[in-house]
């Protein structure tokens, strides 16, 4: 199975309408709509390609430039379409290629081409990416409120299906579909995908492997633990408390920061350093970012000490972009790392991260009360992760005989965090709490706590901040071995799959984290013969899983009742 | 931290299974469990163990515990070694291209039918305009022209039309009716256009007369028509001619005829005019190709030259060189033109042009960075006098070598022989080994047994030996008989394996060795002595050939050999004694045969002859120095040497690079350690001083520092200044003016550059 990515869209561009540019000026604009190909490329990559200008085809005062020609790619919405139409009726550059992200309509196909007058477009195609690709294994749509109570917001469940349909189309995959049966809106986007995949049967017309892929689509409400956990891998790390937004960091709050580091890309396509460390823990990170500091530091003083005569300047010069190039990546990742480890001592990250952990993956309930009454009283504690530990505690024993929660709620009162934060209290355990899981996501934990504790026994060490496995390293792996349930994860429609899966797209419907991108790349890894591609609404963290939340709207907490009938009372 | 096995809850003792937690009763039983119930779960005790390992190793780092043993050199091989743009290339096909479909035929029939509606909609105006200016309009009166324009197009009839289509206004006496003379339609005045008689013109004869005729195509179109309309009712002047408006020069027509024929005309304007950045970029992307195409070129004479090869000419070399460097500077010329582009004009471009202008500069300024930087410098001629020189010395020593080895093997050879022929009838047992040549071994095994050893021990199947005899040692050490027992056997294979190599390909050298001999001589032989010592060199021929040809006889000697091994081995008392024996390929390890020669030891002997001849062959093929170290001349890559270094024992000394020395000065000269910084308190929560801090201020302060770019600008612009003047008299000489425009004006900016820094 191939990566996911709009790489490929680069290179059918540079070889199929490169070639035909060379007539008059090779300039290209190019009519952006998505963040895709900054994503993917660098500046100086895409200046090699000749393209020197983005535009937003929805900004009002372009200029005229006849000269230029013009590479849109859009995605197919009814908006796009009317720019492209008013674009083309005036066209201000010579010639338009169109490429849409997504199946476009016949009849917009029609009225474009009605449009185009005067015979400036060369090429109309669909190129499937209606997606971000974060990792070569993750991709995320950039949704955030999808849900509407347990319902689908029906814009965004439009939006969803478009894209995860895209992804399938990009992969020339099509899946048969498994759906997690607890939740509603699993099932809609399962049939949703299903129905465009019926539609346009003949785009999905691709070579059949043995086994076919699958497509699995769960629900975030199932396991709202793991994304208000603090990570300490580096690209899950940085989310969390820096926050990725298309690869980019925005380190304008990092006191004393330099202007040109005020907003860094992270991209494993052209950082060797961010490549080979996104997935290794903070400790061993600040251990690579030093020998890559003395590495740099091995090489300059000498070069600097040995400028006096012309040939070493000559030298230098010739060694010089190598300098640049590593200039600008160790400059980089020590102002990423730095205010990291500022972060986590100025937060305290160290004890609440370890509180976080036990809470997840361990089951004393008093212990874990009395704790968590103990770090609360830390003062130090920001807003944030007093409220997450309480959320953690209600999560996992809301439905325990003496549950301490009100008082939890007291003390974080006491502290002054906001009534908002309150709220959000029982709004995440509406949203994910024991009611409404399906799966029992603290006593499967618990097989793997106590074969840890088997052979802890033996090894004496253990890792506290890395105890928790997101509950879908459970579910993949049942899935892998054949051994997921079909009555918990139907099939949509009739057959279903009887060798074990190979190629898998998961997709979670309220976002994805990364520590679940960490745990699909180790299972890729260490999982011979199976590819796992995961995908979300979004890539979450816990700020942004704390406003999905809210935006879901989970207000009062219902009357206590049996499960089915709350669901249907929240569903009304 | 909460203690780990307090839990609270249901406590479950016995044998648990830990994956499906079902109680066995015995040990035995649980294995017996896992054995059959999650075997298939592939090996999920070692992923766990694994598992608990990186957790371990994690928790080390995290809690700041971290082991010195850890290799420095790993972990930089781990952010060195392997990239692939972030994507581990075992695991992921490179991207194929998704799934596309092509809507271009469909657009395309679309578009045709709608494009055939407007040509013929453009082309009837055309038509109607050509019949509407071919006659005289100033000579006729108002009426006349009326009746010609209304043969044109039939107009609409006034009746029908109460309100002006559009803007809605109804017509009265004072808002009179008007028609348009291209599709007779009707419209009030206000909404009037007017097409000018130069852009009717210029419309219907093509661009070309229409620009003699008219002189001045910047003017808008829609620009001359107001202004002339301006004009004309302010010559006209009389309420009459108002309500009467003869149009001399001009056609009345609505806005739908209007936009379309400008529509036509822009198109005609755009068909022959190419701006400036347009024929500027060509040339740029013009000289860049070149660029692409001879800078490899260049780059591989350059590589060749420096080497001290002569394939290449080294003055042809400096000509390609100056030809690309001058493909640089004109890309550099024409990029700072493309930016500049306007900068001078009324009105400035607009901003968007201008970004487009930086960009281009930018992306060529990129492009020069990348490849004009990357091109290594010729050496001068006496340094590639001297480069030669030291290559062919170096050929001619890797020769001697060569030459020397083989002899070396072939006189070994012979001893071995004649040795194994001694040893034969006296009985091939160990009791037969005299005492002097044991007390040999353990001389010629001692020195060996030192640092040069484990570079030496190259060969695999060495290796191997060596190392199982030292766990021989050790198991005899720790007196585990078995142990012993099965390592011997695993040795005596080897052994055999080994020796039946050797003897092999020393067969096969002595044999070559031999007939080069051979015929070397028999030329010799010939030439000088042909008629007298025929008989005499027959003689000798045959002999040596029988000599190497029996290898019979050597392979006997080799198992007769190892059965004294083996024979040895099975005694434990003398093992201790024999041992070294099994290391007997190290004494060799002195390349020059001298010593080895003198030895007795036909164990060793018949093995010698390979290695060198092996190490050789590793060494002269790819003799990394012969290319890489001229290559770069500043010891740049410290690292890199140290491997070469490794590679290649024999040129080790010679050419041990100052480098070296260097580099490990600079270590020791680097500013503060940021190791050192690091260390205490790295990860204690709330340490008074956070460490990253300080690395960063080393990292942004130190490194970062562009100070030496100045000094090194300076001696480059003038160099620079020095090649433009040339190239501007190049460019005079061959008559392109051009580029002596742009060259000049290149270098009146860099001359301001350089005063600028002088005053500094």
């Amino acid at each position: 199975m191939g990566r996911v990515g709009t790489v490929a869209f680069w290179h059918m561009y540079t070889m199929g309408v490169g070639g035909t540019v060379a007539l008059c000026g090779h300039d290209v604009v190019f009519v952006w709509q998505t963040s895709v190909v900054s994503m993917v490329y660098t500046q100086s990559e895409i200046l090699q390609k000749e393209v020197y200008l983005f535009e937003h085809i929805d900004s009002p005062n372009r200029e005229s430039m006849k000269h230029l020609k013009a590479i849109c790619f859009l995605r197919p919405t009814k908006e796009n379409v009317q720019y492209l139409i008013k674009e083309l009726r005036r066209p201000k550059y010579s010639v338009y290629f169109l490429y849409f992200s997504n199946v476009i309509s016949k009849s917009d196909v029609k009225s474009l081409a009605e449009a185009d007058e005067q015979e400036v477009v060369a090429e109309v195609q669909e190129f499937y990416g209606d997606y971000v690709a974060v990792n070569p294994h993750v991709f995320s749509l950039n949704i955030v409120g999808c849900y509407q109570g347990r319902n689908w917001d029906p814009a965004h469940l439009a939006r969803t299906t478009q894209g995860l349909t895209a992804l399938l189309l990009s992969l020339k995959k099509c899946p048969m579909i498994r759906y997690q049966l607890s939740s509603d809106m699993a099932k809609r986007l399962a049939e949703g995908v299903k129905q465009v995949i019926t539609k346009e049967y003949e785009l999905f017309d691709f070579r059949r492997t043995e086994v076919p892929p699958l497509l699995l689509i769960l629900d975030r409400s199932d396991d709202a633990i793991t994304p208000l956990l603090n990570q300490w891998t580096y690209q899950a790390m940085v989310h969390e408390l820096l926050g990725i937004n298309n690869n980019r960091i925005d380190l304008t709050r990092v006191p004393g920061i330099s202007r040109d580091l005020k907003e860094v890309v992270l991209s494993a396509e052209n950082d060797e350093f961010y490549a080979n460390n996104m997935y290794l823990n903070f400790g061993e990170i600040g251990t690579n970012i030093k020998n890559l500091m003395e590495d740099f530091q091995r090489k300059k003083p000498k070069e600097q000490q040995k400028l006096e005569s012309i040939a070493d300047m000559k030298a230098f010069v010739e060694n010089y972009p190598q300098f640049k190039k590593m200039s600008g990546t160790v400059s980089k990742h020590v102002t990423v790392v730095g205010e990291l480890s500022r972060l986590v001592s100025e937060r305290h990250l160290m004890e609440v991260s370890e509180m976080e952990q036990e809470l997840a993956s361990q089951n004393d309930h008093s212990s874990a009360l009395q704790n968590v009454k103990r770090v609360l009283q830390n003062q130090r504690l920001s807003e944030l992760d007093a409220t997450r530990l309480v959320m953690l505690y209600a999560l996992h024993y809301d439905r325990h005989s003496s549950n301490g929660l009100q008082g939890l709620l007291s003390d974080l009162r006491n502290r002054g965090v906001s009534e908002r934060y309150r709220r959000l209290v029982s709004a995440v355990v509406e949203f994910g709490g024991k009611r409404v899981r399906s799966s029992d996501l603290f006593s499967a934990s618990d097989a793997v706590s106590i074969t840890k504790q088997f052979f802890k026994g033996l090894k004496g060490v253990e890792n506290v901040y890395t105890q928790h496995q997101p509950f879908l390293l459970d579910t993949l792996d049942q899935l892998i071995k054949g051994k997921l349930k079909d009555n918990m994860y139907p099939y949509l429609g009739p057959s279903s799959l009887r060798d074990r899966p190979q190629d898998i797209v998961v997709f979670i419907v309220g976002g994805a984290t990364f520590e679940e991108a960490l745990t699909v790349y180790n299972l890729n890894r260490t999982t011979p013969g199976v590819r796992i591609v995961l995908g979300g609404t979004t890539i979450h963290n816990t700020k942004s899983f704390l406003e999905e939340v809210q935006a879901a709207g989970f207000q009062s907490r219902p009357s206590e009742s049996s499960q089915g009938a709350m669901r249907s009372s929240v569903r009304r | 931290m909460a203690a780990p096995f307090d839990e609270q809850g249901e406590v479950r003792e016995g044998f648990l299974c830990p994956l499906c937690l079902k109680d066995l009763q015995s040990f035995y039983q649980l294995q017996a469990h896992y054995e059959e119930e999650h075997s298939e779960e592939r090996d999920v005790r070692g992923q766990l163990k694994s598992l608990v390992k990186i957790a371990k190793k994690a928790k080390d780092k995290l809690l700041k515990r971290e082991g010195t043993d850890r290799a420095e050199g790993a972990s930089q091989e781990r952010y060195e070694a392997f990239s692939y743009g972030g994507v581990d290339p075992c695991l992921w096909d490179p991207q194929e291209l998704g799934a596309a479909r092509s809507h271009l035929s469909e657009f395309k029939r679309h578009r045709a039918a709608r494009i055939d509606h407007y040509v013929v909609e453009v082309n009837k105006l055309i038509i109607r305009l050509e019949k509407l200016t071919s006659f005289d309009r100033t000579s006729m009166d108002s009426a006349r022209i009326r009746a010609t324009e209304k043969l044109v197009v039939s107009w609409v009839s006034d009746h029908d039309v109460p309100f002006c289509p559009d803007c809605g206004n109804k017509f009265s006496i004072r808002n009179r009716r008007h028609h348009c003379r291209l599709c007779g339609s009707i419209m009030c005045k206000t909404c009037t256009q007017l097409v000018t008689l130069s852009l009717a013109n210029k419309l219907t004869s093509g661009s070309k007369q229409s620009l003699t005729a008219h002189g001045s195509p910047s003017l808008s179109p829609s620009g001359s028509a107001h202004a002339s309309r301006r004009g004309s009712i302010s010559s006209l002047g009389s309420v009459s001619s108002v309500l009467e408006d003869k149009d001399d020069d001009r056609i009345r027509c609505c806005q739908h005829c209007k936009d379309t024929l400008l529509k036509r005309e822009t198109q005609m304007d755009e068909k022959d005019h190419t701006p400036d950045i347009v024929r500027l970029y060509q040339r740029l992307r013009g000289c860049m190709e070149k660029v692409e195409k001879a800078a490899p070129v260049y780059i591989q004479m350059a590589q060749s030259i420096n080497a001290g090869e002569t394939t290449y000419n080294l003055e042809h070399a400096n000509n390609v060189r100056i030809e690309v460097q001058k493909h640089y500077e004109l890309i550099d010329a024409l990029s700072k033109k493309i930016l500049s582009l306007g900068m001078n004009e009324e009105p400035k471009p607009a901003p968007r042009a201008l970004q487009l202008q930086k960009m281009v500069r930018y992306s060529a300024t990129l492009f020069v960075q990348e490849k004009l930087l990357g091109l290594m410098s010729l050496p001068t001629k006496e340094k590639y006098e001297e480069l030669k020189e030291k290559r062919r010395q170096e050929n001619e020593r890797r020769m001697q070598r060569e030459r020397q080895a083989a002899l070396d093997a072939h006189r070994r050879l012979g001893d071995d022989r004649r040795r194994e022929v001694n040893a034969l009838p006296s009985g091939a047992l160990s009791g037969d080994l005299s005492p002097s040549r044991g007390i040999r071994k353990v001389e010629g095994w001692l020195p060996v047994s030192g640092a040069p050893r484990s570079r030496e021990m190259s060969d695999p199947l060495l290796q191997q030996i060596e190392n199982i005899s030292s766990y021989i040692q050790q198991a005899r050490a720790a007196g585990r008989v078995d142990e012993v027992q099965m390592l011997e056997e695993n040795l005596r294979q080897l052994q055999e394996e080994y020796d039946q190599q050797q003897v092999e390909a020393a067969i096969r050298m002595s044999r070559q060795l031999a007939e080069d001999e051979e015929m070397q001589r028999e030329q010799l032989e010939v030439l000088r002595r042909r008629e007298e010592k025929r008989g005499q060199l027959r003689g000798f021929a045959k002999h040596s050939r029988t000599h190497s040809l029996d290898f019979r006889d050597s392979a006997q000697a080799a198992t007769i050999w190892q059965d004294d091994q083996t024979s040895a081995l099975d005694l434990p008392l003398p093992k201790a004694e024999h041992s070294p024996p099994l290391r007997s390929p190290s004494p060799i390890k002195p390349p020059h045969g001298a010593d080895t020669e003198t030895s007795p030891n036909h164990n060793y002997l018949c093995v010698s002859p390979v290695l060198p001849q092996a190490k050789l062959g590793r060494g002269s093929p790819l003799n990394p120095f012969e290319e890489d170290e001229p290559a770069l001349p500043l010891p740049g890559f410290p690292r890199q040497q140290n491997g070469q270094t490794g590679y290649n024992p024999f040129d080790g000394v010679e050419v041990k690079p100052e480098a070296e020395v260097e580099s490990s000065k600079g270590l020791e000269v680097a500013p503060p350690d940021p190791s050192e910084n690091s260390k205490p308190g790295y990860w204690e929560p709330g340490a008074p001083r956070n460490p990253f801090e300080e690395e960063e201020q080393v990292g942004l302060g130190n490194p970062f520092e562009e100070d030496e770019e100045e000094t090194i600008e300076e001696d480059l612009l003038l160099q620079q200044i020095d090649n433009i003047k040339a190239y501007i008299f190049d460019a005079k000489h061959s008559g392109r003016l051009d580029e002596v425009e742009v060259l000049s004006e290149n270098l009146r900016q860099l001359k301001a550059t350089l005063a600028k820094q002088q005053n500094m």
